[in-house]
Formats: structure tokens, C-alpha cells, sequence
């Protein structure tokens, strides 16, 4: 029932389609639509092949091997799932761009950085980190024994992985795949500024030729299902294997990696460098250059700093209580989903997960759409605060649906037959017994929904209370008039904000994800 | 539950209290598609100055177009600010707008208002052609912007093809010279390969870096552009004032229909027309007046004497979806 909820975009999207008639017809069926489909779909699923593998080998490297200043990286691998992906490509392209900030400081420039090549790349740097969090948390998990006996019985480091680690890990590369997917479909913001033309951004260049639109975005939401439907299945075969099973051991062997040193090294520094320390050099430029030039505007945070406090406790306020909600509503799915399997089960989790896959806007407008044509008290809920949070428990509650996935398959069916027998009731069992033990899980879950909170600008725009401010959206208003300096002022405290958040709540309980 | 958890509860309790507070009583509410730090020191003016309240909800302009006709009529909109009449044309077909009164309509020339008095222009964006001034000289720019895919400019000027500025442009194309000259346009522009960029600012911002030498855009980005790096190597060209290529584009203002702060809508819009604001946006927007006569500032030149192509803005309002169709079917991916 819970689940419904999620199911408001889809039912929108039908009810608006229902209306238009032969116009939504030809546009669903018109063959030239399918293009913008295909390109979504080889956007993201190359995406998702590449975050997998930049994930679970860095992952690998940090976890498994002797790599100097090994926790080091295992932090700064995993902070670049803090810049917004339309932050991440802008500074990126104009960094690496002819004319730049590369060309004009080492000559080093790209002929063009557009296109799918550029999204693809910068995508991957942006997304690896979901894929990294989970494969890290579970090797750190995995008892090592298995691989020990490997080592001893003469086997090689690649054999051992492919063999031992990688079919153990297999169940985390594809449920943060899946996120990267998601992330990768639904993004408007990367593929508009390196004009590639995806279902989103069609979607968002005919937004006022309602037909088209809304078969546009129909065709995303079908595609997110059969993803999700796909991904329930595959997941659900993997699951048997006895992966689940292992309690948390020793933490595993670590290779002595030896000639291959100092090229691990470069490898990781790289990737550290072209997903955060490259957006985040040019965003510390332009403030500077801003800052120097000083700001002719009196509302700019360069002439008062005061003007940054409201963005922030919007930003704060908006995004735990996301994180929060997201954890409490997904929970009852959670439990259904880990402990029954079937058509509803199927079905709920499917609808959580499109809701990822749904741009903002038409999450905004169909829960515009329902409420206000809703009875009063619910329609009183009209841009308030607690509707804005549940749009975003709409888009982002798939990725604490994860992690409560794993929190609930993580309570041992010992410990819940043995209060059973003991007489305790059902409440006091979950108070007492069960959510102590999901706890970590479900806080690193809430982590993500918060990071994702913190960052989204079309919802926040379209249903947030009057005068409400996040840094999100004042990072657009401030780049819509080309204010750089300010527009990466305020980037930088969303990215210092994010990352401490980040690291209060998901890396220091990153163990307890997968 | 850990401390840290209901330390987190309590933290977003406070919050949620804190940013509830106010609202109620005389406001009028703004949809806004022009950005706050444009016109929000302007309705902060008018609120100090009429005591009425102003909430003000900055969006995109078609986002927001959509959002109030999703809304229906329980819409909190009392006023829809938008960058062009392309959007707002879309709420006027749907009967989403209150027709203005005469005596407000006058304040602006019959070009840069509805004849039906479903909005009326507030401040201008003219088209421009902004050049790269290391790698062009301004006698070598095109006289025309149907010269843009003509050799020797053919593939260096950038456009915005999924810009609303853009679609403006075209359908002001189709209004002036016919639907055959716009799709003629549009087609050769894919077929000269014109490098797209997502939108205005990122066109500036290419071109001043010398990506591509010159691109069609809106007038004051270069001013923008220049004033937080006056350095940069970045001039606007103008185009003769019988083409196309130099229209003005009109932000424009309407009162939502149903809105049950019609008194405070309607003043909220002469204000916006009033001496002091649009002395405003000349001065801080480096836009143009439109109300009346008030002088632009010196680096732009005035309106009266502009030389600015007559085209039927309405058209703008009406034929933005049949725009958008001409440039998806052309080829042309942004």
C-alpha cells in the first residue's frame, strides 16, 4: 500500500496521456522516438559498466592490497558521489575544454568534450563511487578463509579474484549497477551541458508539446520497470549462492602488489583527480577570480557571507528529513521484499525503484497534480515541507530500499525464532531486537537518500514552501545569469556540506552496507 | 535508536518549525521564470512600498507554465513572470491568464505586448551575434543572420537549439519571413554542422574561451560575461535593424486567472512597469526598458532609437510547440 505512493509519477503520466489522444499516439509509435530511447539505454548501461569496474577495482585495491596510504583513498575514492553531476560536467568541460584551464596552464586541451564520449566518462567518474561504497563495505565483510586456502593451494592473485572474490561480491557490483543505471537514466542535467541527446533530454526540450513529452517519459518509466523487474530476477538467482551467508570475519588477505606499485597508485591518484580534485580546482578558481574581481551585486555571499546560512539549513533541513522518511517508509517494502517473494513483492520493489528513474519534474507535477485534487487536508499539504519530502522519498527511496534490502537478509532467522519462542511480541521484537541490528545498514541507506536530497534542483523549485532556499538552487539561479564566482562559492559549501555529511553517515558505517 | 539518530530527529524538528513559520494574509504569489538575483531586489522594492507580501517561487519558465496548469484553478499563482511570451503563451491557450487592463497595457508600444492583453512586456533581450574579438574582426562578422550558413561563417557560430531564446527566434522567423525560410534555416544550420551548446551562457562562455568563434545569443550575457572578467576577449554584434537577427526579445508578465489577489497582482505589475523599475533593469540587467520612455544605459544604445525589426510578438505566445516540432524534425540536437 505504501508502495502506491511511488506509484503516483506512473498513474500521472497514464491519466495526462489518456487525455491527448491521436497526438500521444503517433508520438509513443513514431519511430524517431525510439532514437533519444536508444541512447538512454547505451548511455547508461555503458555507464554502468564502466562505474562497475572503476568500483570494484578500486574497491579491490584499497581493501585487498598493500597500497600506500590505502584508508586515505578509501575516503577520497568514495567523495566524489557529492557533486552534482551538472557541477561535475560543467567545470570538467570547461577545464578540459580548448581555451580552458588546462590548455591555458600545461597547453593540454580536448578538440571537443561533448557528446557520448564526454558523457560516458564523466558519468563514470561521477557514479563509480555506488558501486565502490557497496563492493568495499562487502569485502570488508567477507571472511577471508576461502581466499587463504586459494593463496595456499598455489593459485594466482587474478584467478583467486575471479574464482573466489569477484562471484561473492557479485550480488554488491549489481545493486549499486543498478543505482548507476537509474542515476544515469533519469540525469538531465550532464547530457543537456554535453548535448547528448538522451530520453531525459528530449523529455525536457519538448517539455511544452505535452504529447511528446509525456510518451517521452512514459517510455523512461516502462524502461525503469523492466530494469528493475530484470535486476529483482537476476539478484534473486545470485542469491542463493551462499554469499549471504558469511558473517563478518577477519578482514581479507592483503596483496603485496610489488611491481604493480606504483601503477596502482597512479591509477587511483587519476581517478581521485579527474572525478573530485579537477571539478573542485576549477570551482576553488573561479571563486578566487570572483573574489579578487570583487561582486557588484549586494546579495552575492561575496559581499555578505550571511546570505549562505539560509540555503544551508534548507539544504540540511530538506535533505535529513528525506533521509529520515526514505528509511521509515522503505522499511515495510524491505521486509516484504528480503522475506517474501511474489507479485506484490515484485511489484513494490519495481515501483520504488522507477521512482529513481523519473525525472524530479515529473515527480513534482504529478504530485501537484493528485494533491491539490485531493481533499482539503491533504491538498493543504501543497508546497509545505512535508510534501517536498515526499517527492524526494519518491525519486530516492530506491537507494535506501538497498540497504534496507540488505539490513533486514542481515537479521539472522535464528535471532527472530528464538524471541518468538520466548514469547515477545511482535512490536517490542522489531524495537528491541531487529532494528538495533539493521541500524548501520539502515543509516548508510539514509546517507544516500540524503546525498541525492541535497542535490536535486526540479522538485525542490517546483514544490518547496515559499522563500525556501537550498544550495542547489541557488547554485542554478546563480549560474542561469553567468554569476560563476558566486554560482561556485555556493558549489564548494554544497560539496563541503555533502561531504561532511557523507562522512558522518555513510562512510564510517560504509561496512555495514552490502 | 542511537544518540546520533535522535539528535538528527530533534535537529530536523527545529527545522521544520522554523521554516513553516509566516505566510497568511495579503500576499500575492509570484511565478517567477526570471531568476532572483534579476528582479528579486525589485520585489522586495515593491513589497516595502505597497506593505503587501511577496512570495516569490523562481523556476524554469516552461516548468513553472507547466506547474500552473497542472495546478488548475486551487494554482497559489497570482502572477506568472516569464522570460518570454513563448511559455506564457502556452498558459493563454489553456484560458490559465487574466486579461491585463487597458490602461497598464499602455505603458508599452503594441509590439511588446498581447493584443488580447493576456500579458505585456516588462524589459527586452535583443538577439545578438557575440564574436570571439582575437579571432574575428568585427568588419568580417556577417550582415545577416540568415549569413550565418553561408561561407565563410558556415559551422563557426554556435546556437542553442533547445534554448527558449532560440525557439523565440525561430518562430519570430516563421512570423517575419514564412515557415519555408525558417525551415530552410534550421536545415542548413544541421547541415553546416553550427556547433550547439546547451543554452546562452554556455555559448558566451565557448566563445569567450574561443572554442567557436561567434554565437547567436541574447545581448546582455556578454555584459554579464565581462563584468566578472573584464578581460575577456568578447564583443556583441548587431545586425541591421530590418533582420530578423536583431529582434528584441520581451520578458513578459500576466495575472493568473482565479486569483484571489487580483488587487495586489494588478499593482505588482504597474509596478514592474513603473519609472523606477524599468530605470532598474536598465541599469542593473543591462536590459531594455520597454514602459514608456525610460533610456537604457550608455553601453546598450536606447530603445527609441534601436533599430529593431517589427515582427508580430504574439506569434511568440502561439506558435512556440509548432516551433519545437520544426527544429526536433530538422536534425538539429542541442
Amino acid at each position: 500500500m505504501l508502495a502506491a505512493g511511488f506509484a503516483a509519477p506512473l498513474v500521472f503520466l497514464v491519466v495526462q496521456a489518456s487525455g491527448f489522444g491521436q497526438p500521444f499516439t503517433d508520438a509513443m509509435t513514431d519511430p524517431d522516438n525510439l532514437a533519444p530511447l536508444g541512447r538512454s539505454l547505451l548511455l547508461a548501461s555503458s555507464v554502468a559498466v564502466a562505474a562497475s569496474v572503476l568500483g570494484t577495482a578500486s574497491a579491490w585495491v584499497v581493501t585487498r592490497t598493500d597500497l600506500p596510504l590505502a584508508r586515505m583513498w578509501a575516503v577520497l575514492l568514495a567523495l566524489p558521489l557529492v557533486l552534482p553531476s551538472y557541477i561535475g560536467a560543467f567545470t570538467l568541460q570547461a577545464a578540459l575544454s580548448r581555451g580552458g584551464l588546462t590548455d591555458s596552464l600545461i597547453g593540454l586541451s580536448l578538440p571537443e568534450v561533448r557528446g557520448f564520449w564526454a558523457a560516458f566518462a564523466i558519468m563514470s567518474l561521477l557514479t563509480y563511487p555506488y558501486v565502490y561504497l557497496l563492493v568495499a563495505a562487502r569485502l570488508r565483510q567477507l571472511p577471508s578463509n576461502l581466499e587463504e586456502s586459494a593463496r595456499l593451494l598455489g593459485h594466482r592473485p587474478a584467478t583467486i579474484f575471479r574464482r573466489v572474490v569477484l562471484p561473492q561480491v557479485v550480488p554488491a557490483i549489481l545493486a549499486g549497477a543498478l543505482l548507476v543505471f537509474l542515476y544515469a537514466v533519469s540525469d538531465f542535467g550532464l547530457p543537456q551541458l554535453l548535448r547528448y541527446d538522451t530520453l531525459t533530454r528530449v523529455i525536457f526540450s519538448n517539455l511544452l508539446d505535452r504529447p511528446v513529452s509525456t510518451a517521452l517519459a512514459l517510455q523512461l518509466g516502462m524502461l525503469a520497470l523492466l530494469i528493475a523487474t530484470g535486476e529483482r530476477a537476476a539478484v534473486g538467482r545470485l542469491a542463493s549462492a551462499p554469499s549471504r551467508t558469511a558473517a563478518k570475519g577477519r578482514s581479507g588477505l592483503r596483496w603485496p602488489l610489488r611491481r604493480w606499485r606504483v601503477p596502482s597508485l597512479v591509477a587511483v591518484a587519476g581517478l581521485t583527480t579527474a572525478a573530485l580534485v579537477g571539478p573542485m580546482t576549477v570551482l576553488v578558481y573561479w571563486s578566487v577570480r570572483g573574489i579578487v574581481n570583487g561582486s557588484t551585486r549586494p546579495s552575492s555571499p561575496i559581499a555578505d557571507p550571511g546570505q549562505l546560512l539560509a540555503p544551508v539549513l534548507g539544504s540540511a533541513t530538506g535533505g535529513i528529513l528525506a533521509a529520515l522518511a526514505a528509511t521509515v517508509v522503505v522499511l515495510p517494502v524491505a521486509f516484504l521484499t528480503a522475506r517474501h517473494r511474489g507479485r506484490t513483492a515484485d511489484g513494490a520493489n519495481a515501483l520504488v525503484v522507477a521512482g529513481f528513474a523519473m525525472p524530479g519534474l515529473i515527480i513534482a507535477l504529478s504530485l501537484a497534480f493528485f494533491t491539490l485534487r485531493a481533499p482539503g487536508f491533504v491538498a493543504g499539504l501543497y508546497q509545505t515541507l512535508p510534501l517536498l519530502v515526499i517527492a524526494y522519498v519518491v525519486h530516492f527511496g530506491a537507494q535506501s530500499l538497498r540497504a534496507a534490502q540488505v539490513a533486514v537478509a542481515a537479521v539472522p532467522s535464528s535471532v527472530i525464532d528464538v524471541s518468538r519462542t520466548m514469547g515477545v511480541s511482535r512490536t517490542r521484537r522489531l524495537l528491541r531486537v531487529e532494528l538495533p541490528m539493521m541500524a548501520p545498514s539502515l543509516l548508510a541507506g539514509a546517507g544516500l537518500v540524503l546525498l541525492s536530497a541535497l542535490k536535486e534542483l526540479p522538485a525542490t523549485l517546483l514544490l518547496s514552501p515559499p522563500g525556501f532556499r537550498t544550495l542547489a538552487t541557488d547554485v542554478w539561479a546563480a549560474t542561469t545569469d553567468a554569476f560563476w564566482a558566486e554560482a561556485s562559492i555556493v558549489s564548494l559549501v554544497l560539496v563541503a556540506l555533502s561531504a561532511v555529511l557523507t562522512w558522518l553517515l555513510v562512510l564510517r558505517r560504509a561496512d555495514a552496507l552490502s | 535508536m542511537t544518540r546520533t539518530v535522535r539528535a538528527l530527529l530533534a535537529l530536523a524538528l527545529l527545522l521544520t518549525l522554523t521554516a513553516c513559520s509566516g505566510g497568511g494574509g495579503d500576499t500575492v504569489t509570484i511565478y517567477s521564470g526570471r531568476s532572483a538575483s534579476l528582479v528579486g531586489p525589485l520585489l522586495e522594492r515593491f513589497a516595502e512600498q505597497t506593505g503587501i507580501s511577496v512570495d516569490v517561487r523562481y523556476g524554469e519558465s516552461a516548468e513553472l507554465a507547466l506547474l500552473i496548469d497542472q495546478e488548475g484553478d486551487r494554482s497559489p499563482a497570482d502572477v506568472f513572470y516569464s522570460q518570454s511570451p513563448g511559455a506564457t503563451g502556452f498558459l493563454a491557450g489553456d484560458g490559465r491568464l487574466a486579461a491585463l487592463e487597458a490602461s497598464t497595457l499602455d505603458h508599452v508600444d503594441e509590439r511588446f505586448r498581447n493584443a488580447d492583453g493576456q500579458w505585456v512586456g516588462v524589459s527586452g533581450r535583443q538577439r545578438v551575434l557575440v564574436y570571439n574579438t582575437d579571432l574575428m574582426d568585427e568588419a568580417d562578422l556577417p550582415g545577416s543572420v540568415f549569413d550565418v550558413v553561408e561561407e565563410p561563417w558556415a559551422g563557426q557560430v554556435a546556437i542553442a537549439p533547445n534554448n527558449g531564446s532560440f525557439q523565440d527566434f525561430i518562430t519570430a522567423v516563421i512570423a517575419s519571413e514564412g515557415e519555408d525560410t525558417a525551415v530552410q534555416l534550421l536545415a542548413d544550420l544541421a547541415a553546416t554542422e553550427a556547433p550547439t551548446y546547451a543554452n546562452n551562457s554556455a555559448i558566451v562562455e565557448a566563445v569567450s574561451r574561443g572554442e567557436v568563434a561567434m554565437g547567436l545569443v541574447n545581448h546582455y550575457y556578454a555584459f554579464r560575461f565581462l563584468d566578472e572578467d573584464p578581460d575577456l576577449p568578447i564583443a556583441n554584434h548587431l545586425f541591421p535593424g530590418d533582420d530578423v537577427g536583431a529582434m528584441l526579445i520581451p520578458s513578459s508578465v500576466s495575472v493568473v486567472q482565479g486569483s484571489d489577489q487580483t488587487d495586489g497582482a494588478r499593482q505588482l505589475v504597474e509596478f514592474l512597469l513603473s519609472e523606477e523599475s524599468q530605470r532598474y533593469f536598465a541599469e542593473e540587467t543591462f536590459e531594455y526598458p520597454l514602459a514608456d520612455e525610460v533610456p537604457a544605459v550608455a553601453t546598450i544604445p536606447p530603445l527609441s532609437g534601436l533599430d529593431v525589426p517589427v515582427i508580430d510578438i504574439d506569434e511568440l505566445g502561439d506558435g512556440l510547440e509548432h516551433t519545437v516540432e520544426l527544429i526536433r524534425d530538422s536534425g538539429l540536437s542541442g
